[in-house]
């Protein structure tokens, strides 16, 4: 009994911070119905920002671009990170200090400092800018944030399991692919949710390094901001918006149905 | 689980598809033709406007946006010229023209430009005209909502007023802010005199506890908003405003003040500048300027375009006290090492509680 | 099997090329001064490092210190809750539909979830027109433009980063200890205090760090929630490449911070080692 009164305040206290997380996006679902241009006072209702997004090439090419270089960064940063975490967790470094300043010090630096330097390093070695740049600049400051997720769940997770799978003759590739991969899957998802998340919304480091033809959204709305953000963006966002919560809702559906049918086998 | 990751892995991908199709399809049309890379301000002319060029000169137009002078000039730095037009402010032509990053502009080439109002044409950024055109241009004035505030301010010292305490904008640029307290005292809104700086400083401490924010961004939405009674504002700025809050109005104090400009420039080394010469010059052609700065709300510096204006848009209390004042502006320049002292005043005067 | 020692290369490799050889290019800037016009010419100075302990920047710094802190404590206030519920409570079949609706409101731009937050709490805001409705103020509240909005907007941007780890060190905890606990008689929170709070500390390692760090560095929110009137570090550093034209003392103070928050990091990780000790200790002495 007091166990799930226990269970009924936490969930609660969730469901409040969940709204203090959405109560933002609320508004600007509303103000993307807003008659005026500028994001002030509500001066009526209109669906015109809708329908001026979908003529609005620019809008939708920045959108396109966010979403190639976010995937790409997302795929490779995880991968190479859960390398990185699996090694520096299991063995020995002489150089684990140095090892340690490298991990942390791409968080430390200031986005800013990052981008010029990055600019400058380019500049330099005459590497034109463009999507590449924009990508190899995401995935270097997307790496410290999955090593550092991974690695959290490897801490304190159990490492004689391998060493047993070892023991039965598994090779290490099996090893790693049916005991460690499995037991840090939900380590490498969150890492992998995070790159996403700090690459489709970066703008100071992306600025620096991206060139002609590579606006990403980020980076349009900042500069728009000087005028005044459009409403279109408010549209946009609520669209996106839209399509991500029912993604995640259909295919928990999908997913329970398919656990029901299994069942009934 | 494994089919949670495949559905998700399946809809992201066709989400992708879906994005790629609408960016690529146009990308394949226009491969052959020529390119004329732009960097810009976001949202600075009438898409229309862009498309009619693409038409007429059979080019692609790529423009790239960005939010801050410093930025462009950053960009410019590190080299290899991507771009064939950028859109500097006044100090910035000033300081780019003394690093030698810009082309010197053959005006014999771009016909049009003659069309811009005389004031414009040579100014203390670049007193020949040699390197930029004027594109856009405005003042920086009172903004108050008459709601709240009866009698018109006149003077700068308006601002002091213990009534407005916490109802105060100011821009929240250095140069603007210390610029109006020189102003308020007399000298140029370009000084470099420490005493100066320190005299403009020590008035804007007491304006501090006045102050709700610094702001120069989302300046025009607390002001409709009626977050605030009184401030200080560009005239663009002041235009968009009137047009969402009607109360609004705009005065220039007596004392004079800043005047500022965006311009075109051709960067060193352009690629297409043939095309960009042709852009520049399509712009002041007085039939796309109406067009086009109607559509942006900023004051058109093309005096052959004014008999074609709307009426409205010529007669715009905001925009016309910034063309009935010109002469009471000067323009910022760039101010060498001197910036470091207004920089440190400022980072003091926001510590301020 | 030392051939499993090599996964760290590709990582660090691409660390080492992208960001510490740049990185270089910062650190000697660092010495260097301006000219008139903002270029940069190498003369070695120590005129950078000098300036930063002038009274004006020490007080900047220690205040964005005291945020950060602030940031940190309440983002973990927020966030182990919410990763607890999702990873205990929750049915496992919901969990990663959990955390990812925790996610999304975070790949909506910042910029404009911030100006949503201006528009909630301006004086003629969503809040103010409520408790105005209801007659509980009589003049709208100030709750904007202070350092409190300045919080609630860091937290806002952070939370996420706090969640994550913490989420994911709860979820491969083993649920036995919690009955074993129980079965021997002790109260929840004993238990929680005791074995899941331990248990679960790499994660708010992992997560204080990541949003301690991500705060010293912010200058959007200050800027927007607290308008520009509350400089913090970032804002300053900002301010040398974006206004004043500084770029060695921008590159200086940026060297400054992250060291100084390296420094921290070390001893915050020692501090827990020697804990994870003593509690060793504990457990060897009963």
């Amino acid at each position: 009994m007091q166990k799930t009164w226990r269970s009924a305040t936490l969930a609660a206290y969730t469901l409040a911070i969940l709204a203090f997380l959405y109560l933002p996006l609320l508004i600007l679902t509303l103000y993307s119905f807003n008659d005026s241009r500028i994001n002030a006072v509500w001066t009526g209702f209109t669906l015109k920002w809708y329908a001026s997004l979908m003529t609005n090439d620019r809008v939708l090419e920045a959108l396109t671009n966010s979403l190639i270089v976010a995937s790409i960064t997302t795929v490779v940063s995880t991968v190479m990170g859960t390398f990185a975490a699996l090694a520096l967790h299991r063995y020995q470094y002489r150089c684990r200090t140095f090892l340690n300043s490298l991990l942390y010090l791409p968080i430390l630096i200031p986005e800013i400092v990052m981008g010029l330097s990055l600019l400058i390093l380019f500049s330099q070695t005459g590497v034109p800018l463009g999507k590449p740049t924009l990508i190899i600049a995401h995935i270097t400051f997307c790496l410290s944030f999955v090593i550092i997720t991974v690695g959290a769940r490897l801490e304190g997770s159990r490492d004689d399991l391998e060493e047993a799978a070892g023991d039965l003759y598994a090779t290490p590739w099996q090893a790693f692919r049916y005991i460690t991969l499995p037991m840090i899957l939900p380590g490498i998802i969150a890492g992998a949710l995070m790159a996403f998340t700090l690459s489709i919304d970066d703008f100071v480091i992306s600025f620096f390094v991206a060139g002609p033809d590579s606006t990403t959204l980020p980076l349009y709305i900042y500069a728009m901001v000087k005028r005044g953000i459009s409403p279109q963006i408010n549209a946009l966002s609520t669209c996106m918006m839209t399509v991500t919560v029912s993604l995640v809702v259909i295919s928990q559906l999908l997913q329970m149905k398919s656990y029901h049918a299994s069942r009934k086998d | 689980m494994k089919k949670l990751r495949s559905l998700f892995t399946l809809s992201l991908s066709l989400f992708l598809l879906f994005a790629a199709g609408c960016g690529g399809s146009k990308d394949a049309k226009k491969e052959e033709a020529k390119v004329l890379n732009i960097f810009s301000w976001a949202d600075n002319f009438n898409p229309q406007v862009l498309k009619d060029f693409e038409k007429k000169y059979n080019c692609k137009v790529n423009y790239d946006v960005f939010a801050n002078n410093e930025e462009l000039l950053a960009k410019l730095q590190a080299g290899g010229s991507q771009y064939d037009v950028i859109q500097p402010s006044d100090y910035m032509v000033t300081t780019m023209t003394k690093l030698g990053l810009l082309e010197k502009l053959d005006k014999s080439k771009m016909p049009n430009t003659a069309n811009i109002m005389d004031k414009l044409q040579h100014t203390t950024f670049d007193p020949n005209g040699e390197y930029s055109v004027v594109y856009t241009w405005g003042m920086t004035g009172i903004v108050y909502n008459t709601k709240y505030i009866k009698t018109a301010p006149t003077s700068w010292n308006d601002l002091w007023n213990p009534e407005y305490k916490g109802r105060v904008i100011l821009l929240n640029d250095s140069r603007e802010v210390f610029g109006m307290a020189l102003k308020k005292h007399g000298h140029s809104n370009n000084s470099t005199d420490p005493a100066q700086i320190q005299e403009a400083f020590d008035d804007l401490k007491t304006l501090a506890p006045n102050v709700l924010a610094y702001d120069t961004d989302s300046i025009k939405q607390k002001f409709i908003a009626e977050e605030a009674w009184i401030g200080t504002m560009w005239s663009g700025d002041a235009y968009f405003t009137h047009k969402d809050n009607p109360d609004i109005a705009f005065v220039i104090p007596k004392e004079g003040t800043t005047v500022w400009a965006d311009t075109f420039a051709i960067p060193k080394g352009a690629k297409h500048k043939e095309l960009a010469e042709q852009f520049i010059n399509y712009l002041y052609d007085p039939e796309v300027s109406v067009k086009n700065y109607e559509y942006i709300g900023y004051n058109d510096p093309n005096t052959k375009a004014a008999s074609l204006h709307a009426k409205s848009f010529i007669e715009d209390p905001m925009l016309k006290t910034a063309v009935d004042q010109i002469d009471r502006g000067e323009w910022l320049t760039d101010i060498g090492d001197a910036i470091t002292l207004y920089d440190k005043d400022w980072t003091e005067l926001k510590t301020i509680k | 099997m030392k051939r499993g020692k090599l996964l760290v290369v590709p990582a660090m490799g691409w660390l080492s090329l992208f960001f510490a050889l740049p990185l270089l290019i910062v650190v000697v800037v660092s010495f260097a001064s301006r000219t008139a016009y903002g270029q940069v010419v190498f003369n070695w100075t120590l005129a950078n490092y000098i300036r930063f302990f002038e009274p004006l920047y020490m007080t900047i710094f220690a205040t964005t210190i005291v945020t950060a802190l602030g940031t940190t404590l309440l983002t973990f206030a927020m966030g182990y809750p919410v990763a607890y519920t999702i990873a205990m409570i929750l049915p496992k079949k919901w969990q990663q539909a959990g955390i990812i609706l925790v996610m999304i409101p975070f790949w909506i731009n910042f910029l404009i979830r911030s100006f949503a937050w201006v528009i909630i709490l301006r004086s003629q805001g969503v809040v103010n027109t409520i408790l105005l409705h209801l007659g509980l103020i009589q003049k709208p509240l100030t709750l904007l433009y202070n350092d409190a909005a300045v919080l609630l907007g860091m937290v806002y941007a952070l939370l996420p980063f706090m969640v994550l780890p913490i989420y994911v060190s709860l979820e491969q905890m083993d649920k036995r200890l919690l009955e074993a606990a129980s079965d021997l008689g002790a109260p929840p929170v004993t238990a929680f205090r005791r074995i899941t709070l331990p248990l679960t500390m790499p994660g708010v390692a992992a997560g204080s760090i990541l949003v301690f760090i991500s705060s010293l560095g912010m200058f959007v929110v200050p800027d927007i929630m607290g308008g520009a009137k509350s400089a913090l570090i970032g804002n300053i550093i900002q301010n040398q490449f974006l206004a004043a034209r500084d770029w060695p003392f921008g590159s200086a103070l940026s060297i400054i911070l992250a060291l100084l928050a390296l420094v921290m990091i070390l001893l915050y990780y020692k501090a827990l080692q020697a804990q994870k000790g003593g509690q060793a200790h504990a457990k060897n002495l009963a």
